[in-house]
């Protein structure tokens, strides 16, 4: 009896194991902090993936559609960031309040930027 | 109107409360004159929450913006179609929808033949509106939908533009069916355990049940990957974003549910396991509900959060609880006398598909669990979903595709090597194919797999011991036909942005586009500028594509509609990115076989469809049960 509650033991043991085997490889290159905007001003340029998230500043945003390059500045009511992006304009941007990007810390506080993902906490709400 | 929908909503809700008191009087006190009125006021119930709907629609399509809801979601100069559809744009609406939902469904199940012995219906119907009260009482009370204005505006703030699209229409209702379907499992459990019925005969009326809810949820997750696909920003089809994968998590429980639910009648372990999966599964859908609403998570398909997280936060944890302890008080009544250990395969591939969810769910709260334990918020991207799930689902594949061979009996196993032969070969094939594109090891086992289930399964098709049978090979081929082209999307997939001028030709992939130009259009509150372009393959026109942005008077945001052309072998999406004067900015990307994903969805509905109209043991809508 002891021993085939063991082997039960072991059987659901099992999944758990290999689940975290899976999860643990996949961590690496996956996981990524939301900086803030202060806490990126104090940081050594590095090839490290950083995401950040900030408040997009009202007017600061520069879009030229024949590179495309989209230059924005981020700010976290404390400190501001300068963040340029390879890529098209997205459609919601200039509505977005919060916006998370994802890449690297270039040179003085300038930030490349690889990924863009925007917030509209009013997204599915209407405009009001 | 608003005021017709607020006294219906009362009135539903009033009524509700005297189906269930009626209900538990007739049980308590065996006075069966009552049940009457208990179905009654069930059923009158029911006619209040469709006459507040109605009177919702009316006041969209009447333009009625004393109603704030109305006036937040809606414009005059939309689109009939969207008006109506507006009714589930946000959050109240929602909830209007689905205990809509849920109540005609608990009208449904009370009205059903095979309910009516011993009061069953009266019973699932205690547990039914008990949940359709609690929707009621959230509409009145916490987010009012029938709120009014005090200065009523001249027209509505409009529907977001992303939402006027047949993604809309479709996707949340297919959606809300499919998660008020796993009530009635729940329902059925719920009452058999407290019943004390030791035979396990509620767990022989649940299968049609999570057949149906499956059916729909799949649809829901489908209609809403395509809509992410069509829309730009969304990062395609499937993007491991919190929101997709909230609706994930009940899938994968309950298609490991339909898989121990073929366990034979004796099998020892065949109702615990039903058990936890039933209550697993409705609690993943309230949880799902918890995770889109509350805001805890950041998610591209974010909803306004607010004070409804909390309460479903709360309703989750009750849930929960309650199952748990009406599992381990009635475990009696779980525990079966048979020792039949046959169906190894079923088990094991349920774990795995448990496996699978518990990873993504991990995954998916990762955020909140370091932001709680380590002061800051760490989040996974697409590949760490990836790299976990993609060597669990080639392994679910691979059971899958050996899921024909095991159910033979041991006198045809000596066929074995016959019957392997074919299926082996063809995946031997497609994975060196693959190889020979210079793709990754996942890719061919992934394309591999597939030809060999293909394989497997061809026999079956043709034929098929019974017609459930036939269904459930139906679906598991329509699995392979979305696998082929998941992949197929995932590994081949070419991106350029390019500036042109008009009358320049791309060449991309084995296509010539031709550019010819921008054109503008003027409506009274927007403007849209469209760019088609003629798709050339050896030297003859195959057809064109267009994409076009349209700015609206008083939105920041401009709305961008892709063009996709598609064809079996792959799509070609283009986005018109900008533009100075008439020289254009083109993003033209090519995505492999996207369309057998839509393909192979249809295949698996057909497939539900036919195990769930005839049934094996359960007719629906005849015999009831002993």
């Amino acid at each position: 009896m002891a021993r085939k509650k063991l082997r039960i033991l072991l059987l659901s043991l099992l999944p758990l194991f290999v689940l975290g085997f899976l999860a643990f490889r996949a961590f690496e290159n996956s996981a990524a902090y939301y900086y803030t905007i202060s806490e990126v001003q104090g940081k050594d340029v590095s090839e490290q993936k950083l995401r950040v998230k900030g408040q997009l500043v009202e007017d600061s945003v520069v879009y030229d559609a024949s590179i495309p390059l989209l230059e924005f500045r981020l700010t976290d009511g404390n400190s501001y960031m300068k963040a340029s992006y390879r890529g098209v304009l997205p459609d919601n941007f200039h509505h977005s309040e919060e916006v998370i990007v994802e890449g690297t810390l270039h040179s003085q506080g300038e930030f490349t930027v690889s990924k863009l993902m925007l917030q509209c906490p009013s997204k599915y709400e209407g405009e009001e | 109107m608003s005021y017709v929908g607020m006294i219906s909503l009362y009135l539903a809700g009033v009524s509700t409360l005297l189906a269930i008191v009626l209900s538990t009087k007739t049980l308590r006190a065996k006075r069966d004159s009552l049940a009457k009125w208990a179905h009654r006021f069930g059923a009158v119930s029911t006619f209040f929450i469709v006459l507040a709907t109605m009177s919702l629609i009316v006041a969209f399509l009447r333009n009625d913006f004393s109603i704030a809801y109305v006036s937040r979601h809606s414009a005059r100069n939309l689109p009939v179609l969207y008006k109506v559809s507006a009714l589930w744009a946000g959050q109240s609406g929602s909830l209007l929808l689905w205990v809509l939902i849920m109540s005609c469904m608990t009208a449904t199940v009370q009205k059903m033949k095979r309910y009516q012995e011993n009061h069953l219906y009266l019973r699932l119907g205690i547990v039914m509106h008990l949940v359709c009260l609690l929707f009621l009482v959230l509409l009145l009370f916490v987010t009012p939908v029938f709120e009014r204005l005090v200065d009523i505006p001249y027209s509505g703030s409009g529907l977001n533009p992303m939402l006027q699209s047949l993604g809309m229409v479709f996707h949340p209702p297919l959606l809300f069916l499919g998660f008020s379907g796993f009530l009635v499992p729940f329902a059925l459990a719920v009452v058999g355990l407290c019943t004390g019925d030791t035979q396990g005969t509620w767990l022989k009326q649940v299968r049609p049940w999570v057949l149906f809810a499956w059916l729909f949820l799949t649809a829901g997750i489908v209609t809403g990957g395509q809509w992410a696909y069509n829309e730009l920003g969304w990062g395609g089809y499937w993007a491991w974003d919190p929101v997709e994968n909230s609706s994930f998590f009940p899938w994968l429980t309950s298609t490991a549910l339909l898989h121990i639910l073929l366990l034979p009648e004796h099998h020892r372990s065949k109702r615990v396991w039903s058990y936890t999966l039933i209550a697993l599964t409705y609690a993943l859908t309230i949880f799902a509900t918890f995770l889109t609403r509350s805001g805890i998570l950041d998610s591209v398909h974010a909803f306004a959060g607010g004070v409804l997280g909390q309460v479903f936060f709360a309703v989750l944890v009750l849930l929960a609880t309650f199952s748990l302890t009406l599992g381990v008080s009635k475990r009696h009544a779980l525990r079966t006398a048979g020792s039949e250990t046959t169906g190894a395969t079923l088990v094991v591939g349920s774990v795995l598909l448990l496996m699978l969810c518990a990873g993504v769910l991990f995954g998916t709260l990762f955020p909140v669990i370091t932001r709680t334990f380590a002061g800051r918020e760490v989040v996974l991207d697409a590949s760490f979903f990836n790299q976990l799930s993609v060597p669990l689902f080639l392994v679910i594949f691979f059971l899958m595709g050996i899921a024909p061979l095991v159910r033979e009996k041991a006198s045809d196993r000596k066929v074995l090597p016959r019957t392997l032969a074919l299926p082996v070969l063809l995946g031997i094939a497609a994975a060196a194919y693959t190889y020979s594109l210079q793709s990754g090891l996942a890719a061919c086992l992934a394309f591999g797999l597939a030809a060999f289930g293909f394989g497997t399964h061809l026999r079956d098709l043709f034929f098929p011991r019974s017609r459930r049978h036939w269904g459930g090979v139906l679906v598991h081929l329509g699995v392979l036909i979305v696998l082929i082209g998941v992949a197929g999307s995932s590994v081949f997939i070419d991106d350029v942005l390019v500036s042109v001028e008009p009358g320049q030709e791309i060449t991309f992939g084995d296509y010539v586009l031709e550019y010819q130009g921008l054109r503008a259009r003027y409506g009274s509150d927007q403007y849209t500028v469209t760019t088609t372009l003629a798709i050339m393959e050896n030297g003859t026109e195959v057809g064109e594509i267009t994409s076009e942005k349209t700015f609206w008077e008083g939105r920041h945001q401009p709305s961008t509609q892709v063009g996709i052309f598609s064809t079996i072998k792959e799509d070609l999406y283009l986005n018109l990115a900008g533009w100075e004067n008439q020289t254009a900015q083109l993003h033209l990307q090519r995505f492999a076989l996207v369309s057998w994903i839509w393909v192979g969805s249809w295949v698996m509905y057909a497939g539900a469809l036919v195990a769930l109209l005839k049934g094996g043991q359960v007719k629906l809508w005849s015999r009831p049960i002993r």
